[in-house]
């Protein structure tokens, strides 16, 4: 007699799809920002030459990764396999990317609340997440940003209007 | 407390417990080297809810769960040996008890017979030498909790097992599995785990440890067990009302010199009544008792029942009464905001009188029984608790 029901997994298919083109596009910002704006510029500076750096999804992803290609930073596409990673940020299961990416909880938070795991230099992990806060800051409105960021910056019109049309259309077109 | 007396302390539980606590599963198993778990619970106390939301913390896992929704409200020795087997043949690696009380004992007592390749539980007994590691073990409390879930201790119908490796190695403490369906389960929840966090805060086997959890607890349970009874859908109220359970659990070691835990251990074996709701009538009794007899250390109770200023304001002699008067006052609040939902006398908790017969059989066998004959003497039909208020 089977007394014991087995039951597979589901899936969630909207959050991956969601935090997928979130992570995509971020990725391509913060490409698009290492040439636009001048303190994320500094961040990468500091940062070794053949820096790696990925953010993503326990178990299975989605991830982004971001790299430094002959003094250039580059969004690297999402599969981290077989890649050397200088710091790799994985948010513990789906359901915690959700709310970390839809803004229900700030970055700083989710990792006060143990959602995170750290791997690599806590100095470069810290740099990539200034990174990310200043990306945030150009991508979304303030009302929205000021949830995802610990502390919203207080930068001149003209950095955050220009900014932000440069960042756009380069994370837009790839370059 | 003297930190130079002699003393140890073992708690292997990890906890972890907040919003989207249960999404960690996965993870948490892996780190455990864990990947195909075996959920067993009793779908009669859990409700399907419960278990749909649990499996369905797994999404995007890739996991296999094996689930198995019908324990017996008591631990049932046949049933746990069909499991052993098909816990083998299916490849399993880990048990995750979803539920309180005898489903987590059933829990224990599984764990117990596939680690250690016990093919008769009703062999296992209070001398069983237990001294490595078992396989891992969550548990995953409801409302419908006891305290002793993360204890070192497994009860197979009576009979004790004790061991350090019997202890969850991790409790995931969900807000959408706290809540309780009513106000009387979540108030014996908390008086049980009340009733632990006394005998360990009081009891013989005090130290600094012990007391550190007990402590805690029996704050959360002060601030929050009002609330939640009151509001039985209060998620942040429930939720710490599970969290003392928890830490009374991690608290609590000796079974046998506890008299409100054994009280409420032998009522719900012989009467299947949750042991809250005894530890509960006999809170008064017990402490006054106390009192009367200057045993134990209640004036130490005062400061987690009432904070720093209350504590400081009133004179050392009069602490262990002033702690007594606040437990009193605490427990009658309880039973007057649910009226007639919270037997406050055996009698109005319906155990009839063959079964009481079957009771005081067991309590006088027990070494401490004379006393805890009276005391269940005192409970069955006397001036309710409520009428004490004030």
């Amino acid at each position: 007699m089977r007394i014991v029901e087995v039951v597979r997994a589901g899936k969630k298919p909207f959050k991956r799809a969601y935090v997928g083109i979130f992570l995509w596009f971020t990725g391509r910002a913060i490409q698009a920002a290492a040439t636009v704006d001048e303190q994320v510029r500094q961040e990468f500076a500091s940062l070794p030459d053949d820096f790696t750096f990925s953010l993503g999804v326990l178990p299975d992803g989605p991830w982004m990764l971001i790299g430094k290609e002959k003094g250039r930073v580059k969004y690297l596409g999402g599969n981290p396999d077989g890649k050397h990673l200088h710091v790799r940020l994985a948010m513990k299961n789906i359901e915690t990317a959700f709310l970390i990416l839809s803004f229900q909880e700030s970055t700083a938070l989710a990792t006060a609340r143990n959602r995170l795991i750290t791997e690599g230099e806590v100095p470069q992990a810290l740099a990539m997440i200034r990174v990310m806060d200043i990306v945030e800051v150009y991508l979304l409105p303030k009302i929205i940003a000021r949830l995802a960021v610990k502390r919203y910056p207080s930068w001149t019109f003209g950095r955050k209007v220009f900014g932000r049309i440069g960042i756009y259309t380069r994370a837009l077109l790839g370059i | 407390m003297n930190p130079d007396s002699i003393f140890t302390f073992t708690c292997p539980v990890k906890t972890n417990s907040g919003n989207k606590a249960l999404e960690n599963l996965p993870i948490e198993l892996s780190s455990l080297n864990a990947g195909k778990p075996l959920i067993v619970t009793n779908i009669g106390k859990v409700g399907r809810t419960a278990i749909r939301t649990l499996t369905g913390a797994f999404g995007d896992s890739g996991m296999t769960l094996g689930v198995f929704d019908g324990l017996a409200d008591k631990v049932d020795p046949a049933l746990i040996e069909q499991l052993r087997t098909t816990f083998i043949e299916e490849k399993y690696d880990s048990i995750i008890a979803l539920g309180g009380g005898t489903i987590v004992d059933s829990a224990k007592v599984l764990n117990l017979a596939v680690s250690m390749k016990t093919a008769d539980v009703q062999s296992l007994s209070a001398q069983t030498s237990i001294r490595k590691s078992l396989l891992p073990l969550v548990v995953v409390p409801t409302a419908d909790a006891t305290g002793l879930e993360t204890s070192q201790l497994a009860d197979l119908n009576g009979t004790i097992l004790s061991s350090e490796y019997l202890a969850p190695g991790l409790v995931v403490i969900d807000p959408r599995l706290t809540r309780g369906k009513d106000g009387k389960t979540i108030c014996a929840t908390g008086l049980a785990a009340l009733g632990l966090a006394l005998d360990a805060h009081i009891g013989a086997e005090k130290n600094p440890f012990r007391k550190a959890y007990s402590v805690a607890a029996i704050h959360f349970i002060k601030e929050n067990l009002p609330v939640a009874v009151r509001n039985p859908d209060d998620k942040k109220a429930t939720l710490a009302v599970i969290n003392a359970a928890a830490m009374s659990g991690c608290a609590f070691s000796i079974a046998d010199a506890a008299p409100l835990h054994k009280l409420g251990q032998v009522f719900q074996e012989v009467h299947n009544i949750h042991p809250g709701i005894i530890m509960g009538m006999c809170l008064p009794h017990i402490l006054g008792d106390y009192l009367n007899q200057g045993r134990n250390d209640l004036s130490s109770l005062l400061h987690p029942l009432t904070g720093d200023d209350e504590f400081t304001q009133t004179p050392e002699a009069q602490r262990a009464r002033a702690a007594v008067a606040v437990l009193n006052y605490f427990t009658a609040d309880l039973y007057s905001a649910l009226g007639k939902d919270m037997p406050q006398t055996l009698k109005e908790a319906g155990v009839p009188p063959y079964v009481m017969e079957d009771i005081l059989e067991v309590l006088d066998a027990d070494q401490n029984g004379v006393y805890l004959h009276t005391v269940v003497e005192r409970i069955q039909d006397k001036t309710p608790v409520a009428e004490r208020k004030g």
